[in-house]
C-alpha cells in the first residue's frame, strides 16, 4: 500500500509539474466541446430567446418543454444540432493521439521539455500511436467483445430467475469485472506508449509485449493505482453534482457552467494523473540495483534516451 | 278453482315463454354479495360460471363455462359471437398482422417463437335444452377480410331466444396462454389470466358488437355475475376479479379458489408463488372497500407508495365523480418485464413498478392511478373500447392529470427529482401534438393512421381536449359534468353524444362549435404571437429623444391562429412601465391587431396567459418579448456541452 500511495504521489507530482499539459488539454477541450454545442445553441435560440415558454427550462428543468422544444420543426434536425458536438468530440480524441507523445516525453524529462521537443516527440511517434492504437483495439476490442458477452450471456441467464434484481447485479458486477480488465488493458498499453517515447522503441509490438510484462509483474500495484485514482475523480464527480443540485440556483447559467467545468477538468486531470502514474512506473522499472562500475569500451556508448537527464 | 288453474297456467306460460326445454330454473342471479348495494346495480344481462384448471408448467388451462345470457334486446335471438382472443398470438391473425405493421407496446415481430402463441379452443359448447352445437361454431371476421383471423367465432340456435328469455351455453374450453403479451399470459411462474374465456358479444343499438382483436383495441363486454373456480398449484398466490369466496385444498397439491362478482363485465385473475401481499381499507361512501396489494418481494418496500396512491385516487374520484360500490380491489405488481403492466379488469388492476424507483419519479403512481381509474371509465362506465377508445382511455387520462395534479403538483406530477421536473398534463399535450391532424377521437380503434396516433389522440389528444374545456365551462362545471355522467351512465354502454349531451347540459352551454373541431374534426389549434412593435408616436420628428416614461410609443400587437382550430384566446400585453392589457379574440378571422398608445413599450405579449389552453401544438410561439433572453439556450448549450464533453474525455481516455 505505501508503495502503491509512493506511486501515486510521484505521479501526482509528475503531473503536478506538468500542470500546463493538462491545463492545456483541458482548454482544448472546452474550446472543442463549445464549439460542439454552439449549433445546438444556435438552434436552441431560434425557438426560445423570445418565448416566454423557454422560462420553463430556465427557472429549473422541466422535461417536457425540452422535449417540446428539439421535436419542433422550428428547432431544425436535431442531427444538426448534435452531430457536430460528436465531430467535435471525435477531433478531441484525434488530438488527445496526436499529442499525447509530447506529454509523455515530458513527464519522463526532469526538467521542463521544450516546445521544440515536444513536438518532436508528438511528429516522431505519431505512426507508432497509431500502431499502438490498433493493437489496442485488436486486444482490448477481443477482451472487451468476450467480456461483453459473457456478461450479457449471464444477465440472461439470471433473467430467468424471478429475483429481478439479480440480472442487475450480474450485470453491474459483469461491468466492474470489464472495467477492471480494461483497466489492465489501458495501464498496459499506457506503459507501451511510455516505452515507445522514452525509449524511442520503433518496434512497437517489442514495447506491447515488455508492457504486457511490466504490467503482469506489478498488476495490483499497477492496475490498483489506476483504479483508487479513478475511484477519486468518481468521488469528486459525485461531489461536484451534488454541489451542482444544491448551490446552484436553476437559472444561473454562470454557476452552473463553472461547477460544470471544474468536474470537467477534475476527470480530465484524473486521467493525466493516471498517465503520470504509468510514466513513473516505466522509469521505476527501468532502475537497475547498483552494481560495480565496469569500464566501457569507447563506442559502445548506449543511445542516449531524448528526455532531459535521462531515465 | 278453473279460475285459479287458469291463471296459473297463463302465469306459467308467460313465465317459461322465454325459456327453451330444460331450463326451467335459469335465471341471473340478483347476488349483491360482491358490492356495497342491496340491489344490484346493473342490468344484468349475463351470469358466467366457470372452472378452471391452470397447469403452471405449460401455461395450459382447462375450462368449462356456464353461460347464461338474458335476451334483452327485445326481439328474437338466433346468432351469437363469442370472443376467443387467446387467438390473436397466431401468426396470421390480425392482431399481429396490425402489430407488425404498426408495432405493439409489447414485441416487435422480427420473429415469432413457440412461447409467443396464444390460443383458446372451443372442446364442446352445448345450449341447454337444444344439444350440442359445437359442429355449428364458424369463425367470422366482421372488421376485415382475414380469414386466418379466429378471434371471433358464432353459433347460430336451431331456434330463436324469444325476448327477455333465457339461453344457456355450456362451454368447454382449452386455453395456452403466451408469454406474457398485451396483459396476458406467463412470465416465469407468474401468469395473468386476461380475455381467456369465451365471451359473448354485446347487443347494442340493434345489432352484435363483437369486434375482432386488433393491435391497439381493448374490450367490450355486458354486465352480469361471475362465479369463477380456479384449480392451481397450492404453493400459488392468487388474486382475481371480485371477492373471493372460498379456498380449498385438494388431495392432488392443487387448491381451488373461488371467486364471486356482481355487476362486472369482465373476469382477470393471477397467479404467483412469489407475491406478497399488503391488505388495506377504505372507508368509501357506499361502504368499506378491501384494498388488497399484491407485491413483487423486490417491490416490496412500494408496497406503501402503492396502497397510497390508491387511497388518494379513490378518495378523490368518490369526491369529484361518484361512489366506489365494489366491496373489493386487488392491485396486482406483475413480474419484472413481463407485458403484464398497467391493464384493467373489473375491481383488478395491474400496476407497473422495478425494483428501483427514486421517490421524485411517480411512475408507479401514475399506472395506479390510471388502472384505477379505469374502474370509473370502462369498469362502470362501460363504453365501447373498440369504436371509442377516447371514452375510457381519453377521459381516464384526463381525470388521471387531474387526479395527479391534486396529490403532487401540476408541473411535477410524473417526475420531480434531482431539479428535473415533468407534469402529467403536459406529458399528455406532447404525446397528441405529434399526431395533431392525422386522426379524429372518434374513429374506430383500430383504423387510425398508426399506432402513435391511436395512443396520441386517445390518450393525449382526448386528455387536453378536457383539460382545454375547462377554460370554456370552468373547472367546477366540468367535475360536475363528469360526476352527472358517471351516474347517470354507470353500468351502461353509453356512446360519445351520451357522453358530451352531459356536459352541454350541465354546463348549460352549446358546446357543438369545440366538439365539431375538437372531438369529430382533426383540426389543429396552434396560435402564435405573429409581431409585435413600438414606435414613436412622434417618430417623424428631428433629433427626437426616446425617454423612459415620457415619450409616447404606438404599439401593436398581431395575434395570429395559424391552424384551423377555431377557438378564442386572451392575449396579455405587458408594458415596460409595468401595465398589463388583456384582450379577449374569438379567434374567427385567421388574425386580429391591437394597437396602444402609451408612454412605455410592448415588453411582452403572451396568449393564454393562465395557460389553460392545453390543445395548442405550440406553446412557444404562444408567447413574444421585445428583448431576446438568451439564458434559456445558454443553460441547455451549457448541459450539452458538460455532456459532450465528459464524452469526448471519456473516448480520449480509453482510447490513447
Amino acid at each position: 500500500m505505501a508503495k502503491k500511495n509512493n506511486l501515486m504521489m510521484a505521479g501526482a507530482s509528475i503531473a503536478k509539474r506538468n500542470g500546463r499539459y493538462i491545463f492545456w488539454f483541458y482548454l482544448l477541450n472546452v474550446f472543442l466541446a463549445w464549439s460542439g454545442a454552439v449549433a445546438f445553441k444556435v438552434q436552441a435560440e431560434s425557438v426560445m430567446d423570445h418565448s416566454l415558454y423557454a422560462d420553463k427550462v430556465l427557472h429549473g428543468f422541466d422535461l417536457v418543454t425540452l422535449i417540446e422544444l428539439i421535436s419542433r420543426p422550428e428547432f431544425g434536425p436535431l442531427n444538426s444540432a448534435v452531430m457536430p458536438a460528436v465531430y467535435f468530440g471525435i477531433l478531441f480524441c484525434l488530438l488527445n493521439f496526436v499529442f499525447m507523445p509530447g506529454v509523455l516525453a515530458g513527464y519522463a524529462a526532469t526538467g521542463r521539455l521544450t516546445r521544440e521537443d515536444f513536438f518532436r516527440a508528438c511528429g516522431r511517434n505519431l505512426w507508432r500511436f497509431v500502431r499502438l492504437l490498433l493493437f489496442f483495439i485488436l486486444i482490448g476490442g477481443a477482451v472487451f467483445g468476450i467480456l461483453s458477452g459473457t456478461r450479457v450471456g449471464l444477465a440472461k441467464a439470471a433473467d430467468t430467475t424471478s429475483n429481478e434484481r439479480l440480472p442487475f447485479f450480474v450485470q453491474i458486477t459483469g461491468l466492474a469485472i470489464t472495467l477492471l480488465v480494461m483497466t489492465a488493458i489501458r495501464a498496459w498499453f499506457d506503459l507501451a506508449e511510455t516505452e515507445v517515447v522514452v525509449e524511442d522503441q520503433g518496434i512497437v509490438r517489442r514495447t506491447v509485449a515488455a508492457g504486457f510484462h511490466s504490467m503482469r509483474r506489478s498488476l495490483g500495484r499497477l492496475v490498483g493505482t489506476y483504479v483508487l485514482i479513478r475511484v477519486i475523480s468518481l468521488i469528486a464527480i459525485a461531489l461536484g453534482l451534488w454541489i451542482w443540485l444544491v448551490a446552484v440556483p436553476p437559472d444561473s447559467v454562470l454557476a452552473a457552467f463553472v461547477v460544470g467545468q471544474l468536474i470537467a477538468f477534475v476527470t480530465l486531470a484524473a486521467r493525466f494523473w493516471q498517465r503520470a502514474c504509468g510514466v513513473e512506473f516505466f522509469l521505476g522499472s527501468l532502475a537497475v540495483p547498483a552494481v560495480e562500475p565496469v569500464s566501457v569500451p569507447s563506442g559502445s556508448v548506449p543511445p542516449v534516451p531524448m528526455v532531459e537527464g535521462g531515465a | 278453482m278453473f279460475l285459479r288453474n287458469a291463471v296459473y297456467c297463463v302465469a306459467l306460460i308467460i313465465g317459461l315463454a322465454g325459456r327453451l326445454p330444460g331450463q326451467e330454473s335459469v335465471s341471473i342471479p340478483a347476488t349483491t354479495s360482491a358490492i356495497n348495494s342491496s340491489q344490484p346495480l346493473s342490468q344484468r344481462v349475463v351470469a358466467y360460471n366457470i372452472d378452471a384448471k391452470y397447469d403452471a408448467k405449460t401455461h395450459a388451462l382447462e375450462g368449462s363455462e356456464t353461460l347464461t345470457y338474458h335476451n334483452l334486446t327485445g326481439q328474437p335471438l338466433d346468432r351469437f359471437p363469442f370472443h376467443l382472443y387467446l387467438n390473436a398470438f397466431q401468426p396470421n391473425s390480425t392482431w399481429v398482422r396490425e402489430s407488425k405493421r404498426d408495432g405493439t407496446r409489447d414485441v416487435a415481430f422480427e420473429k415469432w417463437e413457440t412461447k409467443d402463441y396464444g390460443l383458446v379452443e372451443v372442446k364442446s359448447l352445448e345450449v341447454a335444452g337444444i344439444g350440442d352445437l359445437t359442429s355449428k361454431l364458424e369463425f367470422i371476421q366482421p372488421d376485415d377480410e382475414n380469414k386466418e383471423d379466429r378471434t371471433v367465432v358464432q353459433v347460430r340456435l336451431p331456434k330463436p331466444i324469444p325476448p327477455n328469455g333465457y339461453v344457456q351455453f355450456k362451454i368447454k374450453f382449452h386455453d395456452q396462454f403466451p408469454e406474457t403479451l398485451e396483459r396476458t399470459g406467463w412470465k416465469r411462474d407468474f401468469v395473468l389470466g386476461g380475455q381467456w374465456f369465451p365471451k359473448v358479444g354485446v347487443w347494442w343499438h340493434g345489432v352484435w358488437n363483437c369486434h375482432q382483436f386488433h393491435a391497439t383495441t381493448e374490450f367490450f363486454a355486458d354486465f352480469g355475475v361471475y362465479d369463477v373456480r380456479l384449480t392451481v398449484p397450492q404453493f400459488e398466490v392468487v388474486g382475481a376479479s371480485g371477492v373471493e369466496v372460498a379456498s380449498v385444498n385438494n388431495p392432488d397439491g392443487t387448491k381451488t379458489v373461488t371467486y364471486h362478482g356482481d355487476d362486472i363485465h369482465d373476469f382477470g385473475w393471477t397467479a404467483s408463488p412469489h407475491y406478497k401481499i399488503l391488505n388495506d381499507t377504505f372507508q368509501g361512501t357506499m361502504g368499506q372497500v378491501a384494498l388488497r396489494i399484491m407485491m413483487q418481494p423486490a417491490h416490496w418496500s412500494q408496497a406503501e407508495r402503492h396502497a397510497r396512491i390508491l387511497k388518494e385516487t379513490l378518495d378523490r374520484f368518490e369526491r369529484w365523480y361518484g361512489p366506489y360500490p365494489y366491496k373489493t380491489l386487488t392491485l396486482v405488481d406483475p413480474e419484472a418485464d413481463s407485458a403484464a403492466e398497467g391493464m384493467e379488469y373489473p375491481t383488478f388492476i395491474t400496476g407497473g413498478t422495478s425494483w428501483f424507483m427514486p421517490g421524485g419519479v411517480f411512475l408507479p403512481e401514475l399506472v395506479v392511478e390510471h388502472e384505477f381509474g379505469h374502474q370509473y371509465w370502462y369498469g362502470m362506465v362501460a363504453t365501447n373500447e373498440f369504436e371509442d377508445a377516447w371514452m375510457d382511455e381519453g377521459i381516464n387520462s384526463y381525470t388521471e392529470v387531474k387526479v395527479m395534479d391534486s396529490v403532487f403538483g401540476s408541473m411535477t406530477s410524473v417526475f420531480n427529482q434531482s431539479g428535473i421536473t415533468a407534469g402529467n398534463r403536459e406529458i399528455q399535450r406532447i404525446g397528441y401534438v405529434g399526431v395533431a391532424d392525422l386522426d379524429p377521437m372518434v374513429r374506430n380503434g383500430w383504423q387510425y393512421a398508426t399506432s402513435n396516433s391511436y395512443a396520441g389522440v386517445t390518450y393525449g389528444k382526448t386528455a387536453s381536449v378536457l383539460v382545454t374545456l375547462e377554460s370554456v365551462i370552468g373547472e367546477d362545471t366540468m367535475r360536475q359534468a363528469l360526476h352527472t355522467y358517471f351516474m347517470r351512465y354507470r353500468f351502461t354502454h353509453p356512446t360519445k353524444e351520451d357522453f358530451l349531451k352531459t356536459v352541454e347540459e350541465v354546463s348549460g352551454k352549446n358546446l357543438r362549435w369545440y366538439f365539431d373541431q375538437a372531438v369529430y374534426g382533426s383540426q389543429v389549434l396552434d396560435y402564435e404571437v405573429l409581431k409585435m412593435e413600438s414606435t414613436p408616436v412622434d417618430w417623424y420628428k428631428e433629433k427626437l429623444k426616446e425617454k423612459k416614461g415620457e415619450t409616447l410609443y404606438r404599439s401593436t400587437v398581431w395575434i395570429h391562429r395559424k391552424g384551423e382550430f377555431v377557438f378564442p384566446v386572451q392575449a396579455e400585453v405587458k408594458f415596460d412601465n409595468g401595465d398589463k392589457v388583456r384582450e379577449h379574440w374569438d379567434g374567427q378571422d385567421r388574425w386580429t391587431r391591437y394597437v396602444y398608445e402609451k408612454k412605455a413599450k410592448i415588453e411582452s405579449v403572451e396568449i393564454d396567459p393562465d395557460h389553460k389552453i392545453n390543445l395548442d401544438r405550440n406553446n412557444f410561439n404562444n408567447s413574444r418579448t421585445a428583448n431576446a433572453n438568451p439564458k434559456p439556450a445558454h443553460k441547455l448549450m451549457n448541459y450539452w456541452m458538460f455532456f459532450t464533453q465528459f464524452c469526448a474525455q471519456l473516448l480520449a481516455g480509453w482510447l490513447v
